[in-house]
């Protein structure tokens, strides 16, 4: 799959390389075991620096470029992520991973400011600038979700030695992304999702697939004296076929009647009442109107180049795959390769057919470099440990890569504790030397309330073996109106990123753990009144008793009793001596 | 001589105890290092081996949320073994400092300051315990034992403390001042000390050289002593760490603001879980000085037994400090065996003791249903450390009530043992 994506970077660059206001948009659609299609929709717009500075915004969208302008941003990188890439059966990630985030709303940025006081306030504008135009938390990230990855992040633009750059970082894996996110990403098309591939994003299926990944790059690009401002907007998902198709006709999910069941009738069992399911061998059916519910419609007629000519829509599967574009479309298949693609008619909607077909030759699967697992072990609300399992499936090649996490501040990590584990391929547990692991460590602690915890390590798995490190945390308990109203749902932990460098010296390789869910323990809330009065009368019952120690005298029993008969007395005469006299004065009054 | 047999066979009984806890039950200190009945933001083990990881990569230890520790800890535990490969140095030291501070203990025993000193001699000054009983007390104790296994730095202070004591009832009130010095610096509430140990240390010059030096010169030149060694410590330690500004608010700030709630025996942390997030500060400055309202008035009501407000002082705060643990108590407890001779004065002895029992018991019981089993919540554990405060101030006030009474006592022989009333 990399090289297929490889190609399709050098068309873009080769296209880019006119150095003009342009655009383009394509939409790659491969079938993944055991039945998913991967729909990959790329968008990708120029405009010229002098242009972009003087905001004349033609395909560049203004919306998003006077943020960029109002933040001093050169570069910025925004994801929004659901789902998991199942990399054990679909294999390596689009893109190499680098069109893609961790679950929630992952954003990175380099903003050029003097220090980082000016970089953070200018990153806090971003954020919020941001959260507004994708009507998304973005505004949520603070100083303790903000970071500053050292080594695992590089600028992807071509940048001025002038520029004083700071790269932050910040992640929501909390956000759940969802239409509210689509709609303003399809706004910033020029032509806004109504042509063009980008009219199959509909918001119900984009959000119903098993994985899917928005992704928006904006960097400059120069070559010689002149420079761009590139932006890149990428839509990955992967569809399940079956519950894409269902939900045309049948949304609500039925058992299939007997007559529709594929059985295997060589079992013996097999009988009218009795079916042992028939393993589905060929390969899926389907179409684009099936799987989006709607068909292309039509070229999007700012594209540039050979207008309605180009190849737009391109699909990977072997070449006996038969394939029933409509009859307008021009169809070009590389000998040799998997692809083939096809141009959009502009005068009537595109759609693509693929018929349930049997057949035997399959796409190779590229193997992913690196298969990256992070869990939280351990019970309790009070404690737990970090686990995080590096597998190297490679017989022959070590891998070496940069493991990148910021925590949240209320999750404490001893990283004292840290220990690494190297488990060959015969299972056997060795306990491994940390250093010969860990080639480089990059360590800040977390401040509470103030910032997360940073940690990335530089790490080296040997071929064919399987690499785990461990530490302890503590999690810490909140101030009570620091929970959110879900309290006992627990906090999410952003996913770890994964830096490997890529073989062929070229672009790394990007992976992303899950996010995590961390429980902390909570106090009860509905008595907070309760607390501070109890609480008190502890301190006042203390603090009474021995004030009234140290500030009153001893007497004996029956002092204390001829004190206090004489107190009542005395009170009470001078009380009765008050009575008569008023009764007196009143008496004379009246005679 | 027979006596100091007893302490010998004290001392060296308490030692193998330790020894052959830690030997049957390898697990055992660092099941006792995670109770936060016994570790607290401040004196845990476990974060003073971060910090000390940390500070033996030269990153500094107090740029992150982990270490609140004084920094002269730092050089002292890197000459030590690691404490998780070599889990025996570690707790050989720390049963070393058991028996020197029982030692300690011992002296202040044997000078019997606590039934007799300059300006009061208690009618009942023929029941006592001798040091060794004393030490037994405070060695054999569970709450010092778990201590002790657990690793708490708290421990140090304690040494601080019972050493400043120690001299001060010898009559070296220098040597006094810089164990108390030592005892602030490391954990800031033992200067709340001062007033009454800087007149223990002049009743005990005057007792010595039958003389009465001027008390505001001798509180001053003592004062001046006692700020110099915090000084130099923090001087050692800016040697040490550097960054003055971040390991000052690292460290007292952290003692001083409380950010920290992780849950403890105290008062304060659910306290300042549940509070409104305006009336924070108020009451942090309300619980400030409720603790430090008793040094005063404690020292001008008690002026004749100076060693006996300390002792009171030191259990008002295993009560009402941020971040109090078992650790307090046991110091506390230590010291109070001195006073036997009072015990028979006091009248709550059973309901506190009681309930003492059943917080110690009950307390790490509620902790698991609400942390570990869910099956409770946090109002389980918060109610007792209730108990656990309400059956400890008991216990104080009751002897003070004793103290005051059999100071009355001494004043008016013709009432002893009739029936008193307070007016």
């Amino acid at each position: 799959m990399t090289t297929f994506f490889l190609l399709v970077l050098v068309f873009f660059s080769l296209s880019a390389g006119s150095l003009a206001s342009n655009y383009h948009e394509n939409l790659h659609l491969q079938p993944l075991p055991p039945s998913s299609l991967l729909a990959s929709f790329n968008f990708k717009s120029n405009t010229t620096r002098a242009s972009f500075d003087r905001q004349h915004f033609q395909y560049f969208p203004r919306a998003l470029g006077q943020i960029l302008q109002h933040a001093n941003t050169q570069e910025l990188h925004l994801r929004f992520t659901t789902g998991r890439w199942d990399s054990e059966s679909w294999g390596s990630r689009p893109w190499d991973g680098a069109k893609e985030g961790g679950t929630g709303v992952e954003l990175w940025a380099w903003i050029d400011a003097a220090d980082d006081e000016a970089a953070f306030s200018k990153w806090i504008t971003l954020t919020q600038s941001l959260s507004g135009l994708f009507c998304a938390s973005l505004n949520f990230i603070d100083s303790t979700k903000t970071t500053r990855p050292v080594t695992s992040f590089e600028p992807a633009g071509d940048h001025l030695p002038s520029e004083n750059l700071h790269l932050l970082h910040g992640a929501l894996p909390g956000e759940v992304v969802c239409t509210e996110n689509l709609t303003p990403f399809l706004k910033l098309l020029p032509c806004k999702g109504k042509a063009g591939v980008a009219s199959l994003l509909d918001g119900h299926k984009l959000f119903d697939a098993s994985w899917q990944s928005m992704s928006i790059d904006v960097r400059p690009v120069c070559a010689e004296s002149e420079c761009l401002m590139q932006i890149d907007q990428t839509v990955d998902i992967v569809l399940d076929i079956d519950r894409s198709k269902r939900q045309r006709d049948n949304p609500i999910p039925r058992p299939v009647s007997p007559d529709k069941l594929v059985c295997d009738t060589s079992k013996s069992y097999h009988a009218r009442d009795t079916c042992y399911p028939r393993e589905q061998k060929a390969e899926k059916g389907w179409s684009i109107t099936e799987l989006f519910g709607r068909s292309i419609s039509g070229p999007c007629p700012l594209v540039d180049g050979q207008g309605a000519n180009e190849e737009t829509v391109c699909l990977h599967v072997p070449q006996e795959r038969e394939a029933h574009p409509i009859p307008d479309s021009v169809e070009t298949k590389v000998t040799g390769d998997f692809t083939r693609c096809f141009t959009l008619p502009s005068s009537t909607p595109f759609d693509l057919t693929v018929p349930e077909q049997d057949i035997d030759t399959k796409v190779p699967l590229e193997e992913p470099v690196l298969h990256a697992e992070r869990s939280i072990v351990g019970h309790g609300q009070e404690r737990g440990g970090m686990r995080i399992i590096f597998d190297n499936p490679s017989p022959n090649k070590a891998v070496d890569f940069i493991y990148f996490e910021s925590l949240p501040w209320f999750l404490r990590p001893y990283i004292h504790t840290l220990q690494a584990t190297i488990t060959g391929r015969d299972g056997i547990r060795r306990q491994a030397p940390t250093s010969e692991i860990i080639k480089e460590t990059f360590y800040r602690p977390g401040i509470d309330r103030e910032r997360g915890t940073q940690l990335e390590l530089g790490l080296s798995v040997p071929p064919a073996s399987r690499v785990t490190l461990n530490y302890d945390f503590e999690k810490a308990i909140l101030r009570y109106t620091e929970y959110p109203p879900d309290a006992n749902r627990g906090f999410n932990v952003a996913p770890a990123v994964i830096k490997v460098a890529s073989p062929q010296a070229g672009r790394p390789i990007y992976l992303r753990t899950t996010s995590l869910l961390l429980p902390l323990p909570t106090p009860d809330f509905s008595m907070p009144y309760n607390v501070i009065i109890l609480t008190s009368t502890v301190i006042a019952l203390a603090f009474g008793s021995i004030f009234n120690l140290l500030v009153r005298r001893f007497v004996t029993a029956e002092e204390a009793s001829a004190l206090r008969a004489q107190t009542l007395k005395g009170r009470l005469a001078g009380r009765i001596v008050a009575l008569r006299d008023r009764i007196r004065g009143k008496g004379s009054k009246v005679e | 001589m027979p006596v100091n047999r007893r302490k010998a066979a004290v001392l060296g009984g308490a030692l193998i105890l330790r020894l052959l806890l830690l030997l049957l039950f390898p697990s055992l200190p660092d099941l006792l290092t995670g109770r936060v009945e016994v570790s607290t933001p401040v004196t845990s083990f476990k974060r003073l081996q971060e910090g000390l990881f940390l500070y033996n990569r030269n990153v500094s230890p107090y740029d992150g949320g982990l270490f609140h520790q004084a920094p002269l800890l730092l050089p002292i535990f890197s000459l030590l073994p690691n404490a998780q490969e070599y889990p025996f140095p570690t707790a050989l030291f720390y049963s070393l400092l058991d028996l020197l501070n029982a030692n300690a203990l011992i002296t202040i025993s044997d000078s019997a300051q606590a039934v007799s000193g300059r300006l009061y001699a208690s009618i009942r000054k023929e029941i006592t315990w001798d040091g060794a009983v004393i030490a037994a007390w405070f060695l054999f104790n569970p709450f010092t034992i778990a201590t002790c296994l657990g690793r708490s730095t708290a421990v140090f202070t304690s040494t601080g403390i019972l050493y400043a004591l120690s001299a001060a009832v010898q009559g070296q009130s220098l040597n006094s001042m810089l164990a108390l010095g030592l005892a602030s610096y490391l954990s800031i509430y033992p200067a709340l000390l001062f007033i009454p140990l800087v007149l223990l240390c002049y009743d005990r010059q005057a007792q010595r050289s039958n003389t009465t030096p001027s008390t505001a010169l001798f509180v001053v030149k003592h004062f001046a002593v006692f700020l110099l060694s915090v000084a130099g410590l923090l001087g050692v330690s800016l040697l040490i760490v550097g960054d003055f500004a971040r390991l000052v608010s690292a460290t007292y700030g952290f003692h001083l603001l409380v950010p920290d709630l992780t849950p403890n025996i105290g008062l304060w942390w659910y306290f300042f879980i549940e509070i409104f997030d305006s009336f924070r500060d108020f009451f942090l400055g309300v619980f400030w000085l409720h603790l430090t309202a008793y040094a005063g008035s404690l020292t001008v009501r008690l002026r004749r037994q100076p060693l006996f407000v300390i002792t009171s002082l030191l259990g008002i705060f295993a009560v009402f400090k941020p971040y109090p643990s078992i650790a307090d108590a046991s110091l506390y407890f230590a010291l109070l065996p001195l006073y036997r001779h009072i015990f028979p004065l006091m009248r709550y002895t059973f309901f506190s003791v009681s309930a003492l029992l059943y917080a110690s018991l009950l307390g790490p019981a509620f902790y698991h249903l609400w942390i570990y089993a869910g099956s409770g919540n946090a109002n389980f554990f918060y109610a007792i450390t209730l108990v656990w405060s309400l059956g400890l101030s008991l216990i104080i006030a009751d002897t003070i009530f004793a103290a005051l009474r059999d100071e009355w006592e001494l004043e008016n022989p013709e009432k002893r043992g009739k029936t008193v009333k307070q007016v």
